[in-house]
């Protein structure tokens, strides 16, 4: 059995607001400020949730609360597709020495399911900045064989220092803010977000046209700059997809503003799409990279946008690198777009990619 | 239709880890977690030096995750004061297993790291599912299913090798039953132990795992 498997709903809580239209106009309207988040002694731009709260469980409980309800009614035994790369260890940070982690390491999926009221399967996905796809892809594979209807996907990335801490000590971490493709792009800027799209059997506006995963063992800390592996995983999912280069009429990039994985995307998109390269969007200098959770937020909040004809530009992008040569989308734009891809590039070498259609 | 190529057990105590990657790779792998190794140690294992660069997909999962790196990493930024050296962060990221492994196992396309929320929780239904579904759509030529885990008191992995057509060694054949399993051996951390038991006994000519969470889905073994 192979059925098409449709996005039908979708929840969204970041820096940027608290749905994903919300977050959509935001971006329509420029909206693109960071806080600063100190570090030691040093401060680093940071998209945190819109929460005045400091508990993290309550934080997380708001905010998965509140995404669960914009996904409208769902059965109690929903399976429900969790991903992330650092799940609960902001709490164990919070509640300190000595540190009561439970034995199973995705334990914290068990809480975010009770907050959901969601009574069936779980399962946890950590591939790092690639978790979501990894999650969307186990689902659309159950899905388009019959073996469940329908499927819950929720993205969670929540405030931790040991995340920051780690990136920052790989000096990976831009200390202004995230400007993707851009000559002065210096690091990523983290973010939170809680994100969750429903995909189901049943129609819906947009389907899964196509997914493919892949790895680049380049370095553990950034891709293949030739972007050889990145245009091969792109490739694979134009393929999956039944669709051309040409078909493509809008890219949301990975593009975290980071100086070696911006290049390397740059490059397999000039060896898979050369002279008719299509619009490129990034949506991180607004939202933030949001990890484990960003191929969840970013493809909520793209589909909103597109579902309102409302393509945001790409905020923070002035001067064009030359060695990248491309530039994202500089002005706003009313197209109508059918058919969407969407990159990730994973910490850690994993590769990822997604074409979404309208129906 | 799908394969079993090798059903592989491996225990270990955890000092014992560097020694079975350098017999196995003959050499150490430098700044890699326990995790990491385990896996390496057991794809090599599961995987004839002439099936490595055949394309692989990596499905895993853990109950414990790197638990003691990411003890490691707490202690460093909550009673440290500052910031983790930057080997003991990668070290929490499991997702770096595969970037690591890949080397030694060219033909590695993609890793996914399923982390199990409770000690009875297990997906090798859902792995084996994915993986008879992702070889019949040809998008790799085999499948490395596995369950690592890495205590401090010990360490373990479980591998079963799905390839898309029968090796000399394939122990049996697989597929995504259409049927309801009566009499189903359970989705559990002992289901590699219950179908090791199968391949050896003669009892019957089936075995059939059914997942603890999706009813629908059930894998069917059977003897070649």
């Amino acid at each position: 059995m192979q059925r098409a498997v449709h996005i039908v709903a979708s929840g969204l809580f970041c820096a940027r607001g608290t749905s994903p239209s919300a977050v959509g106009e935001a971006l329509w309207a420029g909206e693109c400020s960071s806080q600063p988040r100190q570090l030691g002694e040093r401060h680093f731009p940071y998209f945190p949730l819109p929460v005045d709260d400091h508990d993290w469980s309550s934080r997380a409980e708001q905010a998965v609360r509140h995404v669960g309800a914009q996904l409208g009614r769902y059965a109690p035994y929903t399976p429900l597709f969790v991903a992330s790369s650092s799940f609960q260890i902001g709490l164990f940070e919070q509640c300190g020495a000595p540190f009561d982690m439970p034995v199973g390491s995705a334990s914290f999926s068990r809480q975010i399911a009770d907050w959901m009221a969601l009574s069936g399967p779980r399962t946890s996905f950590s591939t790092a900045c690639t978790s979501g796809f990894s999650a969307i892809d186990a689902a659309t594979t159950l899905i388009s064989a019959g073996l469940i209807d329908d499927a819950i996907v929720l993205g969670i990335e929540l405030t931790n220092n040991s995340t920051l801490a780690g990136f920052a000590a790989m000096e990976l971490l831009s200390r202004t803010a995230c400007r993707p493709f851009d000559a002065r792009r210096d690091g990523l800027v983290l973010g939170e977000a809680v994100a969750a799209i429903k995909l189901s059997a049943a129609p819906g506006p947009w389907k899964i046209a196509g997914i493919a995963s892949g790895l680049d063992a380049y370095s553990t800390t950034g891709p293949d700059p030739e972007g050889g592996p990145i245009a091969g995983v792109i490739s694979d999912c134009l393929r999956a997809a039944g669709a051309h280069p040409a078909d493509i009429e809008l890219i949301k990039l990975q593009a975290a503003g980071s100086p070696g994985s911006d290049l390397a995307e740059a490059n397999a998109l000039r060896q898979v799409f050369t002279e008719a390269m299509p619009p490129l969007l990034s949506l991180k200098p607004a939202l933030g990279h949001t990890l484990g959770a960003s191929g969840i937020a970013e493809l909520a909040t793209l589909l909103a946008s597109l579902d309102a004809g409302q393509i945001p530009a790409t905020a923070n992008y002035e001067d064009l690198d030359a060695d990248i040569g491309l530039a994202p989308t500089a002005v706003r734009s009313n197209a109508d777009v059918r058919r969407a891809l969407l990159n990730l590039i994973g910490f850690g070498g994993g590769l990822a990619s997604l074409v979404v259609e309208r129906c | 239709m799908a394969f079993l190529n090798a059903l592989i057990t491996q225990q270990f105590a955890p000092d014992a880890i560097p020694a079975a990657v350098r017999a196995a790779i003959g050499k150490p792998l430098r700044r890699a977690a326990a995790l990491t190794q385990l896996a390496l140690v057991g794809a090599c294992a599961s995987l004839p030096e002439a099936q490595r660069g055949q394309p692989t997909l990596l499905l895993w999962q853990s109950i414990s995750g790197p638990r003691l790196e990411t003890q490691n990493l707490l202690d460093e930024v909550c009673l440290g004061g500052g910031e983790p050296m930057p080997y003991d962060f990668l070290a929490t990221q499991p997702a770096l297993a595969a970037a690591q492994i890949q080397p030694f196992l060219p033909g590695l396309r993609s890793a996914t790291h399923l982390p199990l929320d409770n000690e009875s929780a297990s997906h090798w239904a859902l792995m084996l599912g994915l993986a008879c579904t992702w070889l019949d759509q040809g998008r790799c030529a085999q499948v490395l299913c596995a369950q690592l885990d890495h205590w401090s008191d010990s360490a373990s992995g479980q591998w079963l090798t799905v390839t898309d057509r029968p090796l000399e060694t394939a122990l049996a054949s697989l597929q995504i039953a259409r049927e309801d399993a009566t009499g189903a051996a359970l989705d559990n951390a002992d289901f590699p132990a219950a179908l090791r038991e199968w391949l050896h006994g003669c009892q019957t000519s089936h075995l059939t795992l059914q997942s603890a969470a999706l009813p629908r889905l059930a894998v069917e073994f059977a003897r070649l």
